[in-house]
């Protein structure tokens, strides 16, 4: 198993001043050859937002398992995976299965806790990557970035999803978010990925031209394909998000998932 | 091992554009117009305190006595309140649509810099009464228009002998004009500048954000 995967979540300060909890969540699995992973960011009008990012997120991974070896007969731990070619095809059904299994899952909370179900707004991105290829999707803001292992540079797979005005994105809760649904898959060799909400936009994609910013990305690459333990490169994400360095450029919450296949490890070299 | 530090890259700040579209008309002069100096000093301080804030709300002052650009857009770390001068008349609606293509190309302004930017706000303060013969129904058009498309937040305030009525047709319906409590700008710029900071810290869910009451002026229907 080489993939090797970090995902933390902290407090933005503004939140803190105001009393409001973490809105953002994201979290990962490791199954086999794939990694799946989504990060959400609880919308801040919102009054259950953490509650519906977290349902979000979980949901998600849980629906992307079940569709893969449900609808497109993909073992995850089967001794091949899909070509490039074939999750292509099969992408935008399987993300749109995800993304009404998501859907189905905060109705349910809203249904039982007696919420509306716009107290649970949340954007969502979600990964689903192997060895060879990236497939993805996103509704609303926040950030998946890629560099294929072969590559030089760091790719934004989608440009954020904004409305003319910074403060207005689309939620998995609006009404017609499907149609807002970004789906893309690309072939990638020993992918390293990340995918963050939107409180770390600024300080990671250059906005004039939505680059990503190679010395903010470096590091998190290091980090991955360095320390040797686990928990070290856990507590560098943690310590990273919690920084005052980086509180001190951004108040909102942020979440990272940051996830690397090392080919190297696998060759025993 | 040793991993650096993720190095950040430098974007501009966000912008929150805001337009104080002010009546500087013979009619404001004296109280009045002192009234409304103070209180842009105010504005100003109290924007100040909020240090990101005085960085992104991006403030434009048009007086119209006769139309003039008094102060062109400035973040509020830049801002140096002009003493604002009454005489002349009240050409409103030139005045609005003024403001209105002013905002226009701010934006244009924002988008090839690269600059992010909240939902504008325009503030019209008035004492009085369009002229006759100023357009202020095609004006009034393109703010209802404007704001039936989400795109700016367009705020009427009437101070002692403004013409509510004609206000009320420039203002959206959702949001009527405010007839000021007396010559209390002060509160009202204490509100605005309250509401500027909450609206350029805000991030996600833009129209949601939560103004503070408002304590400084009535609805009049």
């Amino acid at each position: 198993m080489t993939w090797k995967a970090i995902v933390h979540s902290a407090m933005g300060t503004r939140h803190e001043q105001r009393g409001q909890p973490c809105q953002d969540y994201g979290n990962y699995r490791i199954e086999g050859a794939y990694l799946l992973g989504a990060v959400a960011d609880g919308a801040g009008s919102a009054k259950r937002a953490e509650v519906g990012a977290k349902i979000a997120v979980e949901s998600a991974l849980e629906a992307i398992a079940q569709e893969l070896t449900r609808s497109f007969s993909i073992p995850l731990h089967g001794p091949t995976v899909p070509s490039y070619e074939e999750i292509e095809a099969i992408a935008p059904a399987l993300f749109t299965t995800v993304f009404e299994e998501v859907l189905t899952a905060l109705h349910r909370e809203a249904h039982e806790q007696d919420h509306d179900l716009r107290d649970l707004g949340c954007t969502l991105l979600v990964l689903l990557a192997t060895p060879d290829w990236v497939a993805a999707m996103q509704i609303g803001d926040g950030f998946i970035v890629l560099r294929s292992g072969e590559a030089e540079s760091y790719q934004l797979l989608f440009e954020p999803d904004k409305g003319e005005f910074i403060n207005e994105t689309v939620f998995v809760t609006t009404e017609g978010a499907i149609d807002y649904m970004d789906v893309g898959v690309q072939p990638c060799k020993s992918p390293f990925l990340c995918a963050a909400t939107d409180g770390l936009e600024r300080v990671a994609i250059r906005l004039q031209d939505w680059e990503p910013f190679t010395p903010f990305f470096k590091p998190f690459e290091a980090c991955l394909t360095q320390l040797p333990d686990q928990q070290d490169r856990q507590d560098y994400l943690k310590t990273f998000l919690e920084s005052e360095r980086l509180n001190s450029k951004t108040d909102d919450d942020k979440t990272m998932l940051a996830c690397l296949y090392d080919r190297d490890k696998q060759e025993g070299l | 091992m040793i991993v650096g530090q993720p190095e950040f890259v430098e974007n501009p700040e966000n912008r929150c554009p805001v337009i104080l579209l002010v009546d500087t008309s013979g009619s404001m002069a004296g109280g009045p117009i002192e009234a409304l100096n103070e209180g842009l000093k105010t504005f100003r301080e109290t924007v100040l305190e909020d240090e990101q804030a005085s960085l992104r709300v991006d403030v434009a002052i048009v007086g119209f006595g006769p139309v003039e650009l008094v102060q062109d857009f400035v973040t509020i770390d830049q801002l140096n309140p002009p003493q604002l001068v009454a005489n002349g008349l009240t050409p409103m609606g030139e005045a609005i649509s003024f403001a209105l293509d002013l905002l226009e190309s701010r934006k244009v302004t924002y988008r090839a810099n690269g600059i992010q930017y909240y939902r504008p706000w325009v503030f019209l303060i008035t004492d009085g009464a369009p002229n006759p013969g100023s357009p202020w129904q095609q004006a009034a058009q393109r703010v209802q228009m404007a704001e039936q498309q989400r795109k700016l937040s367009f705020f009427a305030v009437g101070v002692q002998g403004a013409d509510m009525n004609t206000l009320s047709q420039v203002a959206p319906p959702a949001r009527p004009p405010l007839m000021l409590n007396g010559l209390d700008f002060k509160s009202m710029f204490l509100w605005l500048s309250d509401s500027m900071v909450r609206v350029s810290s805000s991030t996600v869910g833009g129209d949601m954000v939560a103004l503070p009451p408002v304590g400084w002026g009535q609805i009049t229907t």
